[in-house]
């Protein structure tokens, strides 16, 4: 095997970094632009240009892809991701606060002994953990989803914004144990807190369900490729089936 | 709009270029300076075509391999005019206080 055979075979691995729709449009073009940029005698790929195409392939699966055109849509994906990032900061300083169970509990008027306290800390501390994870999980899986022109997202989000606002109102306060878990971090700097955070899920969803977000939330099997080649410039449709020819001509696909 | 955005949209400004010659015409316009990876450079472009600031022109296969061209969009093109102008606005104010500030020191 040839220094460049060997070197073109390193780089093949590495467009699996990126996600598959990425990786069958670009692969075999990125293979090129390496290829083409590689000194002569060069064997191995290079570690900066290795830790570029991962980083980059790792931002293309995580980032959102909505178009500028999008506006509402980007928006709301912005403020679900901030959303996310503020469940975040609320989860750090809970745990920086039940570090002393006592304090916390003294936040609601409760007094405990020291055994009680030892004993509440463990099972509080898990339970809190995940209870404020959950959010957090929720709002990238639906802000991901959404920014990908997920139809279902638009409506779970919404759905979970109608839950929400029953949770702010009370009406969960007969869940078990005590029901004020559901809004315990936030109440505990005051109400101003989670109304702000309704307050965003409300912006939330009347961005989503904006008219200008429409066109963006497709039904199942409608691609966003679809979705450009729709909104583009009239011959364009007749450019990418010309395009479409000259791929089937290509060796093979990385 | 960052620098490398508006180097690659630079590069496109006078034609179509395949990813290659982008990275050699950015490198060229920057005198050395800015040298494109292959992953920051697809990164980009797909960020500038899901903006609708590129398109792609054409596809071509050269010693077997697949070349991608890429064009500037009318709102491509509108952008980079406007960031230039921008920019040149920016840059003569900065030098028009960089020759006052040195004759009030001579």
């Amino acid at each position: 095997m040839t220094g460049q055979e060997h070197l073109e075979r390193a780089y093949r691995r590495l467009p699996g970094w990126y996600p598959r729709e990425f990786r069958r449009e670009h692969g075999q073009e990125i293979l090129a632009v390496l290829m083409a940029g590689a000194p002569d005698g060069q064997r191995r790929p290079g570690l900066a240009q290795s830790a570029d195409l991962i980083r980059s392939g790792l931002w293309l699966r995580l980032r959102p892809s909505v178009p500028r055109s999008a506006r509402t849509v980007r928006a709301a994906v912005k403020l679900m991701y901030a959303g996310a990032v503020a469940s975040t900061v609320n989860l750090i300083l809970l745990l920086a606060v039940i570090a002393d169970v006592k304090v916390y509990h003294a936040i609601f008027g409760y007094h405990l002994t020291a055994a009680q306290a030892s004993q509440l800390t463990t099972q509080f501390i898990t339970v809190s953990v995940l209870w404020d994870l959950v959010p957090v999980a929720v709002r990238l899986w639906m802000a991901h989803a959404a920014g990908r022109g997920r139809n279902w997202a638009r409506i779970v989000s919404t759905l979970l914004f109608g839950a929400a606002t029953l949770n702010l109102t009370g009406a969960f306060s007969w869940l078990p144990p005590p029901g004020i878990h559901l809004t315990l971090v936030p109440m505990a700097y005051g109400p101003a807190l989670p109304v702000l955070y309704w307050l965003a899920g409300l912006a939330v969803v009347w961005l989503l369900w904006r008219p200008g977000s429409r066109a963006f939330f497709r039904p199942p099997g409608y691609t966003q490729a679809q979705h450009q080649a729709q909104t583009a410039e009239p011959g364009h449709q007749a450019q990418m089936a010309e395009l479409a020819r000259v791929r089937a001509r290509l060796p093979r696909q990385v | 709009m960052q620098e490398a955005t508006f180097l690659i949209l630079t590069a496109l400004a006078d034609g179509a270029q395949h990813g290659y010659g982008i990275i050699t015409d950015v490198q060229q316009i920057s005198g050395g300076r800015v040298r494109l990876r292959a992953g920051t450079l697809y990164m980009a472009l797909n960020r500038l075509r899901a903006d609708e600031l590129i398109a792609v022109d054409r596809e071509e296969v050269v010693d077997g391999r697949l070349r991608r061209y890429y064009r500037l969009t009318p709102a491509g093109t509108r952008r980079l005019a406007d960031e230039a102008a921008r920019l040149q606005a920016h840059a003569a104010v900065a030098l028009r206080r960089l020759n006052l500030a040195g004759g009030m020191a001579t």
